[in-house]
């Protein structure tokens, strides 16, 4: 199991070094100048105040969704449930949206826009739960209660978006989900919440676990079903609030990530927690560098200079491609 | 179970009947007439006739005859076929949230709109309406490929959202590229309206009907048939996988020329069923299809009325209306149906909103269909 950890802390560094190296504007061989102390002024800023703020932001938020996804998917018993189906993303994406919008926030206030993205994901979480009401123990009406929260939510941002048109071209990023243009203040804003609601998270491990078991065998081992599963879906919707007020709606990320972790380190969510934070930065640090690449390589193309491949489409395509898989395999079996 | 169930609702239908068929028709008369009235210039219902006896010659008969009765024809026959759609989908499927948007139709369309748009490909402007089709039909096309012709109900629905998703990112990446005028022009379309419409649009409608419309009568009878399960189905003769392939293909005859021409009025497809069960809950497929479609026409001729007007001179978008109000309905609808006495228990999951909505007991081949379907939502 440790080897696992090694394993995977090691893909993170590779994936973290691909992500500084595969940008446009630079070489390598400029960029181990840079670390060995030369470079110029434009590279050294390339390198400090651009890459390497857009690495962090990306690996942080990949960790906040994996654990989000991991947190959801444990509260509720449903494997479908990520963050995009119980309207925390479209909330957070509202509440940013309606921000920019309305002009409390913009570019030169992030601060303003994380607030807005966690009210938003707490209003969204909030509007599932006044929905879902009585029936807020059943995992499959939670879910199928979800999609349609997600519906108005997402009807709601397209009127934000008609009242103010002037501010589709900015806010069409957090629709997206893009690292492009993070710096060192996205960064100071995700970490102090990141790291507060992954040590939460960390804390609820053990009632989580038993939570997986089935509601009947966690209270007979003791457990407060009902307050645990609420202070679990906090966690949750504050930690995919940052990650959305850091990078935008990033699909499937949150819905898949928690797979993968329960593949690798088992239904123990004490392990496979930290695993599931490893694993969403790994595919998000990862699926940047190589939307950079992507980016680099049309750049090179004949008038392919316009396009720059946003991240969140690739995780999306990727998410896809693995659901269909899934499914195809597995054809008979009820979701 | 066809025949127990139609006699049921026969006599249902007798003993409600009198209201119903004249509450959808008044609807229907009211939201049509107001269409036609309301607005800039204000047309009073009595001049209604003249101004379109005028002709051009008059503004107001300008304004009604050409732009105001194509509107009201698209949105009662865009509606209609939505309504029509969302309801062999649910049957098909077994799931009351197989809505339109699901199969990857809409994402299709509009993909076919929003490419040429922004990658600045001049096409001529008959084309414009087929690229879009084409692309609804490719979204529909690879969906049921992809969920092998219909296998299983729940993977075809998860076959669809991956679709969507898919081609969600590549309009995504596209409008990132597009500058601010080209993206509203995208969002607007992608939100699905009404406005500016003509009798051109309208026309481009009536070839697919013509297909549309007598598969969907063939194949109404087959759709009651298949909610039992596809094992009772089976039983009863009817080949399942081929039946629900080719119901899923009328759907997308159905869904793809709307959507290229008004874009993906979201959820009228999940509302008009809803409110055509809640009518008659005994009733079949069969009885159902004709209230869903004029549902669906009355829901989205009553939204297009604040698309025009609550904003006055700004136009907002039909389909944002829909998404605002018919979710809403449609959870309360949901609830409502889930709330009377015996459901909860017996349905388990509860998610699953049978038909049988109503106190009286309900045969024991129902009670296992609806139990199929709540295993397939969780």
């Amino acid at each position: 199991m440790n080897r696992r950890f090694a394993a995977l802390v090691a893909l993170v560094v590779v994936c973290a070094g691909a992500g500084l190296v595969a940008g446009r504007g630079m070489s390598p061989s400029a960029l181990w100048d840079v670390v060995g102390g030369g470079g110029s002024l434009t590279e050294r800023h390339i390198l400090f105040q651009l890459r390497l703020p857009r690495l962090l932001v990306a690996l942080g938020a990949g960790a906040c969704l994996g654990v989000a996804g991991l947190v959801l998917q444990s509260a509720l018993r449903n494997p479908l449930a990520g963050p995009e189906v119980t309207g925390v993303t479209p909330g957070a994406v509202l509440g940013a949206v309606t921000a920019t919008g309305l002009g409390f926030a913009g570019w030169e206030s992030p601060l303003a826009v994380v607030v807005a993205a966690c009210l938003g994901g707490c209003a969204g979480a909030a509007l599932l739960w006044l929905l879902a009401g009585r029936s807020a123990g059943d995992p499959a009406q939670t879910a199928v209660h979800g999609v349609l929260v997600s519906a108005v939510l997402g009807g709601l941002t397209a009127m934000v978006l008609l009242v103010a048109p002037g501010q589709l071209g900015s806010v069409v990023q957090w629709l997206v989900g893009t690292t492009e243009g993070r710096v060192w203040q996205h960064w100071h804003l995700l970490w102090p919440w990141a790291l507060a609601w992954t040590a939460a998270a960390w804390l609820l491990a053990g009632p989580l676990t038993l939570l997986r078991c089935g509601d009947d065998i966690a209270t007979a081992a003791g457990l407060a079903t009902g307050r645990a599963r609420r202070l679990a879906l906090l966690c949750a919707v504050a930690l995919t609030a940052g990650a959305v007020a850091a990078v935008g709606a990033l699909g499937f990320v949150g819905l898949l990530v928690p797979h993968l972790a329960l593949a690798v380190f088992g239904a123990d969510l004490r392990r496979s927690l930290p695993g599931a934070a490893l694993i969403g930065a790994v595919v998000v640090c990862g699926a940047d560098a190589a939307a950079q690449l992507a980016t680099r390589l049309l750049a090179a193309a004949p008038d392919g200079g316009a396009l720059t491949l946003p991240v969140g489409a690739l995780t999306t395509c990727v998410g896809a491609v693995l659901l269909l898989v899934v499914v195809r395999r597995a054809p008979d079996r009820t979701f | 179970m066809s025949a127990p169930t139609a006699t049921g609702g026969a006599r249902t239908a007798g003993r409600r009947g009198r209201w119903r068929l004249p509450a959808v028709l008044v609807l229907l008369a009211a939201a049509s007439v107001c269409a036609l009235s309301l607005g800039t210039p204000y047309v009073p219902v009595h001049r209604l006739p003249a101004a379109l006896a005028d002709g051009d010659t008059t503004l107001a008969g300008v304004v009604v005859g050409e732009l105001r009765v194509p509107r009201l024809v698209l949105a009662l026959l865009a509606g209609a076929c939505l309504g029509a759609a969302g309801l062999v989908l649910q049957e098909a499927l077994r799931n009351p949230l197989a809505v339109p948007e699901m199969l990857g139709v809409s994402s299709g369309a509009a993909l076919g709109v929003a490419a040429p748009l922004v990658l600045a490909v001049s096409v001529p402007a008959a084309a414009q309406p087929l690229l879009a089709i084409g692309g609804a039909a490719l979204g529909g096309g690879l969906t049921l490929l992809a969920a092998g012709l219909g296998r299983s109900p729940s993977a075809v629905l998860l076959t669809g959202a991956a679709v969507a998703a898919a081609l969600q990112a590549a309009l995504l990446v596209l409008m990132v590229m597009a500058d601010q005028l080209d993206l509203q022009i995208v969002y607007r379309y992608l939100l699905g309206s009404l406005s500016a419409r003509t009798w051109d649009d309208v026309t481009g409608l009536w070839p697919w009907l013509l297909v549309a419309v007598p598969a969907l009568v063939l194949c109404a009878p087959v759709l009651s048939v298949l909610r039992l399960g596809d094992e009772d189905a089976e039983a009863l003769g009817v080949r399942a996988r081929r039946a629900r392939f080719a119901a899923l293909a009328i759907a997308v005859v159905l869904i793809a020329p709307v959507t290229a021409v008004c874009g993906p009025v979201a959820w009228v497809g999940f509302l008009a069923p809803h409110l055509a069960r809640r009518i008659d809950p005994r009733a079949g497929a069969v009885r159902w299809l004709p209230w869903s479609a004029a549902w669906g026409a009355v829901v989205v001729a009553v939204a297009d009325l604040p698309a025009r007007l609550a904003l006055a001179p700004v136009e907002t978008p039909a389909g944002a209306w829909t998404a605002l109000l018919g979710v809403p309905a449609g959870v309360a609808l949901l609830r409502s149906g889930n709330r009377r006495p015996g459901r909860r228990r017996r349905g388990g999951a509860g998610a699953a909103p049978g038909p049988g909505t109503d106190p009286r007991p309900v045969p024991p081949e129902q009670v296992r269909t609806e139990q199929a379907r709540a295993e397939e939502v969780r």
